[in-house]
């Protein structure tokens, strides 16, 4: 199939390629579509000077000075309404994240009560490390009973008033202190992105780097809370996830069998339906249907859950969801929070999909609402399971058309994981940055953005990096660019440079790690924290660096902030919207260095934001000495 | 006689008046006299089709004092058809025996329809080929007595006039001998769209078919019988086979015709203070350079304009027109057609995109370099973009993806 | 007669947002009020167009009333006009909708109210003293003047901006 040069320009991955002008063949919109539609976007919207937070406005502030208003009604200068525009975006990042994290520490604490509907505690070494860190008695108790009490105190993490977040304690010392200097170390969850509400309230506070440091509080409060819980409790209900080996891409789809694709971001779903789609009478059923058997395939961040976890599948990330659909030959598209775009619902009505939503706190229009209870929950999951199988009969195979690319991997590098592929100590790593074979690790991670060729942001940056014998540790999205390029399996060392390609052939590991999903971040900040302990430094003294090359998401900006509050210079691949503060900016990309110890930069070009990320790293290495 | 007169123009129609009016923007005080064989004063000749629906009447669609046609003191003689001219005395002599001097004269006679002689009974009462606002009336009349109509060809003429009975509750039944309708504007399979629509919206439409006779009785048409045999009971039949230039006035002149009259760039003819335009006058493609003629009212008016101007004494080229370029809309079913619309055996790169309800055919040249045609159905946005940029032979490289994707605007033109 | 003042746009200034369409929308709505004008069927229409070229250009676009109009030339039903003030203007009441105009028109400045079944353009606000557009544009995009005023701002714009150049 030929294919127009503007599709190809959209993306690296022939699979897009196809599903694009397949999808133009059709006369179906996709995400670029509507991208192009709203071109130009609105600039007061791209510079971030525009404030809806009460009703004298809106307000926008003229960017150019001479003309058009240059503070809002209320007074707020360009600065003031930046600010609060951007840690409000952080605010929902956070909440989502650990919103996320809430809902496996309720179902922990179900499971733990004898209620959880199929759920049962996977990892009972994790389930004691964390009783361990929160001080719960272990001996002589059950993991029911261990459960219980951990799940308690995870709970209250959220609803904390004062204190601080237990996670936040495995920072190093240093850090920490650093943090309670600058009055930016949490006292709960909920507490600072409420407060994060109040604050940019109407006539509360006007001060830009004020409100700025209260986003780095609530940020904190995500990746060493939220998320970090979401992590680990994660662990404990599905296990903890070690090396293995699956394949990504649309091509996972299966043409004789039903289709299932699990998409959206929290475990507590998908493993269900995991369970579900390997119920034999349930496999009997897709059988008489004429199907060779029930396929579930992971999309987005649930796809990272289900594949670090059991090798399942993963179809692709964000930009390819509505792609999924164009196949043809998905029988439903289950979804659970985050990341869905709404788009899907009349284009699955296009074809015979179903698109089930299943969280109460996610419905869309033109799904099939299914409520999920984690009570009852493998019941459930066989209900929806069910409506995919009696749905295989409605595919049309005219309308089929699934691209065959697909990538092999090697996936779910957990903090744990990687220890024990370094022998049980981290020393090994250690020494090869001390040599130099290692020069550094990059967390690369975020989202994909029609703003950027998709993937492209993320595969070249990661390739530039491991040519210049940089380890990549990744998540999210760029976790699933790097698989479908091929660049998490062990031979891909070949396009690592000579240090790195010679630890990852000694240890069998590929060049770039993934690491899970997007909550899964916080195991990033672990290794860190436990590098940066074994060295006696602080995270910010480590020759790491942080980018976030196709981000598109509030998520992506709170991540973007705790990485940056954990001492970790971040490159961003597109351009937040702050430019319109120039005192804001400034904070960001370079008062911030004052603050925690590192900055932002933000850098359109993949490869010249590794190039970035690279001279940070050679800092610090010099500044160690190395 | 009045020698004095500076300006006479044969023809009161688009090509003539839109010259008097240019003559009239550049002199204010030159005499201009018109000459129209019609007995109506000069109206918007594509408007009369709504005179037999009955939308509009007669009195909607006068041209002095509409649109650009404000222009004062310009004298319009109606039954005033011209018999001869004498170019060495530069004198008309009507046909009525009245004789005009002339300082300058354009000859704006327009076009007449083509009545195959094949046809066997096309002067029965009831048989019409509309083109004037009396052809209208008289159509309406009969419109009244009227049930089925049958229409021969597939112009888009014809299809307007099929539309407006339509409207007025007739069974119109239209006859085409091309393969699809519309031929002279697109290629059948470019057609599609519109002959859907022209379905839906009623009209029947027999393709492979051509008429060999029209049968009267007592009361004027009463069938029509085509050449595989069959036959359709009707009280009106509407032939719309084209059209032929009105040069006969010009015999024994001197004027140099061939099919048309020949005007040069500056819309003159061979003989002196003598110009032409519209219709009648043959013009040439701007790009393929190749002579030709159309009866459009916008071509009209663009050639009369210029001759006006021409004839004032500013010199101004005229452009040249495409053959075909047309926009309308007919049974719901906006399109536009123009430039280098038929494409079979054309060494050229072709660009077509088909939805449920748009369709585009976009034409470049060979080398891809420069648009040449298009056709847009459904989704027109922008249409006059692409003109320009086939008018002018733009270098299109930097903005052909717009094209073929249909997004061009005029802001990529600045951009590049 | 005076000379009449037109609309020009300041393509560097333009960001994009989009105020001008909504200006006008509602300027050519029956109640002339933005939540009026969302609620009217059909929904009023924006005249003037905000277009996006690559790599980042936000140019906004809008009738130009060119002086030798060739819509108003082309129209087949004598819709179009010239105002005494040298506004181009359609007229309802005559448009049938053939679509010549947007044929003819080089900038593709005419749109067509496919529920009303007739063409329309910028009329550069008849009722007010600024065009609705220039006078929501939060950037100063879209200038209102005569022609020579016009380049007379834009002459004293550029030689303040060498002067600035210099000094720096």
């Amino acid at each position: 199939m030929a294919v127009a040069e503007d599709i190809i320009e959209k993306s690296i991955d022939p699979t897009v390629h196809q599903m694009l002008a397949r999808a133009r063949d059709l006369g179906l919109e996709t995400v670029w579509d509507r991208y192009e539609k709203m071109l130009p976007e609105c600039g007061f919207g791209e510079l971030g000077v525009c404030c809806r937070n009460c009703n004298m406005g809106p307000c926008r502030i003229s960017p150019f000075e001479d003309q058009g208003p240059q503070r809002g009604i209320c007074g707020a200068t360009a600065d003031i309404i930046v600010a609060r525009n951007l840690i409000r975006m952080i605010a929902a990042g956070a909440a989502a994240h650990s919103d996320h994290g809430r809902d496996l520490a309720h179902t922990l604490l179900l499971t733990a009560e004898g209620k959880g509907g199929g759920y049962e505690i996977k990892d009972e070494a994790k389930l004691a490390a964390l009783a361990a860190e929160y001080g719960i008695a272990t001996e002589n108790r059950s993991k029911e009973e261990i459960a219980l009490d951990l799940a308690r105190a995870v709970y209250a993490e959220f609803g904390k008033q004062e204190g601080f977040v237990q996670f936040t304690r495995r920072a190093p010392a240093k850090r920490v202190a650093r943090w309670q200097k600058m009055g930016i170390d949490p006292r709960g969850i909920d507490r600072e992105i409420v407060e994060i509400m109040h604050r940019t309230h109407i006539g509360v506070d006007n001060d830009p780097v004020n409100l700025i440091l209260q986003g780095l509080k609530a940020s904190i409060a995500d990746g060493w809370g939220g998320s970090m819980i979401a992590t680990e409790i994660s662990d404990v209900l599905f296990g903890t996830p070690a090396p293995v080996r699956s394949t990504a891409n649309l091509g996972v789809l299966k043409k004789d069998e039903v289709n299932i694709v699990a998409h959206g971001h929290e475990p507590v779903l998908s493993e269900m339906i995991l369970a579900a789609a390997s119920d034999p009478d349930l496999v009997a059923e897709a059988k008489s249907l004429g199907a060779k058997g029930i396929n579930v395939v992971g999309m987005c961040c649930t796809g990272n859950e289900i594949i670090m976890r059991h090798g399942i599948p993963l179809a692709g990330n964000f930009m390819q969801q509505e792609l999924a659909v164009i196949t043809g030959a998905v029988e439903a598209m289950i979804v659970d929070v985050q990341c869905i775009m709404p788009a899907l619902g009349s284009l699955c009505e296009c074809f015979h999909t179903r698109f089930i939503s299943t969280s109460y706190k996610a419905k869309f229009p033109g799904a099939v609402h299914i409520q999920f209870s984690e009570e009852k929950a493998l019941e459930v999951a066989k209900q929806i399971v069910k409506v995919a199988v009696e749905n295989y009969p409605r595919r049309v195979a005219d309308k089929v058309f699934i691209p065959e690319e697909k990538t092999e991997c090697m996936v779910g590098f957990s903090t744990e994981a990687v220890v024990k592929a370094l022998g049980g100590t981290l020393d090994p790593l250690l020494e090869a940055i001390k040599s130099g074979a290692v020069r550094g690790i990059a967390g690369v991670v975020g989202c994909n953005n029609p703003k950027i060729k998709h993937d492209h942001g993320h595969v070249a940056l990661v390739r530039e990096l491991i040519k210049n014998n940089v380890l990549v540790v990744t998540t999210g999205c760029n976790a699933i660019a790097c698989a479908k390029a091929g660049l998490m399996l062990p031979e891909a060392a070949d396009e690592a440079g000579e240090g790195l390609r010679g630890v990852c052939q000694a240890l069998g590991v590929p060049p770039v790690l993934h690491m899970g999903s997007c909550v899964d971040i916080s195991r990033i900040l672990a290794t860190c924290a436990a590098v940066a302990n074994a060295l006696g430094v602080d995270i910010s003294d480590l020759p790491v660096a942080g980018a976030a090359p196709e981000w598109m998401s509030e998520k992506a900006v709170s991540i973007g902030a705790y990485v940056v509050s954990s001492g970790i210079f971040t490159v961003l691949g597109t351009v937040p919207p702050v430019l319109g503060g120039p005192v804001v900016t400034d904070v960001l990309t370079r008062g911030a260095e004052d603050v925690v110890g590192a900055v932002f930069a933000v850098e359109t070009d993949p490869v010249r934001g590794a190039g970035l990320m690279i001279a940070h790293i050679d800092k610090k290495r010099a500044a160690l000495g190395l | 006689m009045d020698s004095a007169q500076a300006y006479v123009i044969v023809g009161g129609s688009a090509a003539g008046m839109a010259a008097a009016q240019a003559i009239r923007q550049r002199d204010p005080a030159a005499g201009i006299t018109v000459l129209s064989e019609e007995a109506d004063a000069p109206y918007f000749r594509p408007l009369i089709p709504y005179l037999v629906s009955g939308r509009k009447q007669a009195a909607d669609m006068m041209l002095a004092g509409s649109g650009p046609y404000t222009g004062q003191n310009i004298q319009v003689w109606t039954d005033a058809r011209v018999a001869a001219v004498d170019c060495n005395a530069q004198t008309v002599t009507l046909a009525d025996g009245r004789q005009l001097g002339y300082g300058k004269i354009l000859f704006a006679t327009g076009s007449r329809p083509f009545l195959p002689p094949e046809i066997r009974g096309t002067d029965i009462e009831g048989v019409f080929a509309l083109r004037t606002l009396d052809d209208a009336r008289r159509m309406a009349k009969r419109a009244e007595v009227t049930r089925r109509a049958v229409m021969l060809g597939g112009g888009l003429l014809n299809l307007k006039a099929a539309f407006a009975l339509l409207e007025r509750g007739i069974r119109v039944t239209l006859v085409v001998f091309s393969p699809e309708v519309l031929s002279q504007l697109m290629d059948p399979d470019d057609a599609l769209l519109i002959r859907r629509a022209l379905d839906q919206a009623g009209l029947e439409i027999r393709t492979g078919s051509a008429a060999r006779e029209i049968m009267r009785d007592q009361s004027g048409v009463c069938a029509v019988g085509l050449d595989d045999g069959s036959e359709i009971a009707c009280q009106m039949v509407c032939i719309g086979k084209g059209v032929r230039p009105n040069v006969d006035f010009l015999a024994g002149s001197g004027v140099r015709t061939g099919g048309g009259i020949v005007a040069d760039r500056f819309t003159a003819c061979n003989q002196p203070n003598t110009f032409a335009a519209g219709d009648v006058a043959v013009t040439y493609e701007p790009v393929s350079g190749r002579p030709i003629m159309t009866a459009l009212w916008t071509n009209a008016v663009e050639m009369g304009r210029c001759a006006g101007l021409n004839m004032a004494g500013v010199p101004t080229v005229y452009s040249g027109t495409f053959g075909i370029l047309n926009a309308t809309q007919v049974a719901d079913m906006p399109f536009v057609a123009m430039g280098t619309v038929h494409t079979r055996n054309l060494d050229a790169e072709i660009h077509r995109h088909a939805s449920a309800d748009a369709y585009r055919k976009l034409v470049f040249d060979a080398e891809g370099r420069r648009l040449v045609g298009a056709v847009l159905v459904g989704d027109i946005t922008n249409a006059g973009i692409y003109r320009y940029l086939i008018r002018e032979k733009r270098d299109i490289t930097a903005v052909k993806r717009q094209i073929v994707r249909h997004r061009l605007h005029y802001g990529h033109l600045l951009a590049i | 007669m005076t000379q009449p003042k037109e609309i020009f746009a300041i393509t560097d200034r333009c960001v994009g947002c989009r105020t001008c369409t909504i200006a006008c929308a509602v300027a050519h709505s029956a109640s002339k009020t933005l939540f009026g004008a969302v609620a009217e069927t059909p929904r009023p229409k924006s005249r003037i167009y905000v277009e996006w070229a690559p790599p980042a250009h936000k140019i906004p676009l809008v009738c130009r009333h060119c002086e030798d109009a060739p819509c108003m030339h082309a129209c087949i039903s004598g819709a179009i006009r010239r105002t005494d003030d040298g506004v181009v203007v359609t007229d309802a009441d005559k448009c049938i909708g053939c679509w010549t105009c947007v044929m003819v028109c080089p900038y593709g400045m005419i749109g067509r109210d496919l529920e009303r079944h007739k063409a329309y353009r910028c009329d550069r606000c008849p009722d007010r003293d600024i065009p609705a557009c220039v006078a929501a544009c939060p950037t100063g995009a879209l200038v209102y003047q005569t022609v020579p005023a016009y380049a007379a701002d834009v002459r004293r714009h550029a030689s303040s901006e060498m002067v600035k150049g210099k000094g720096s």
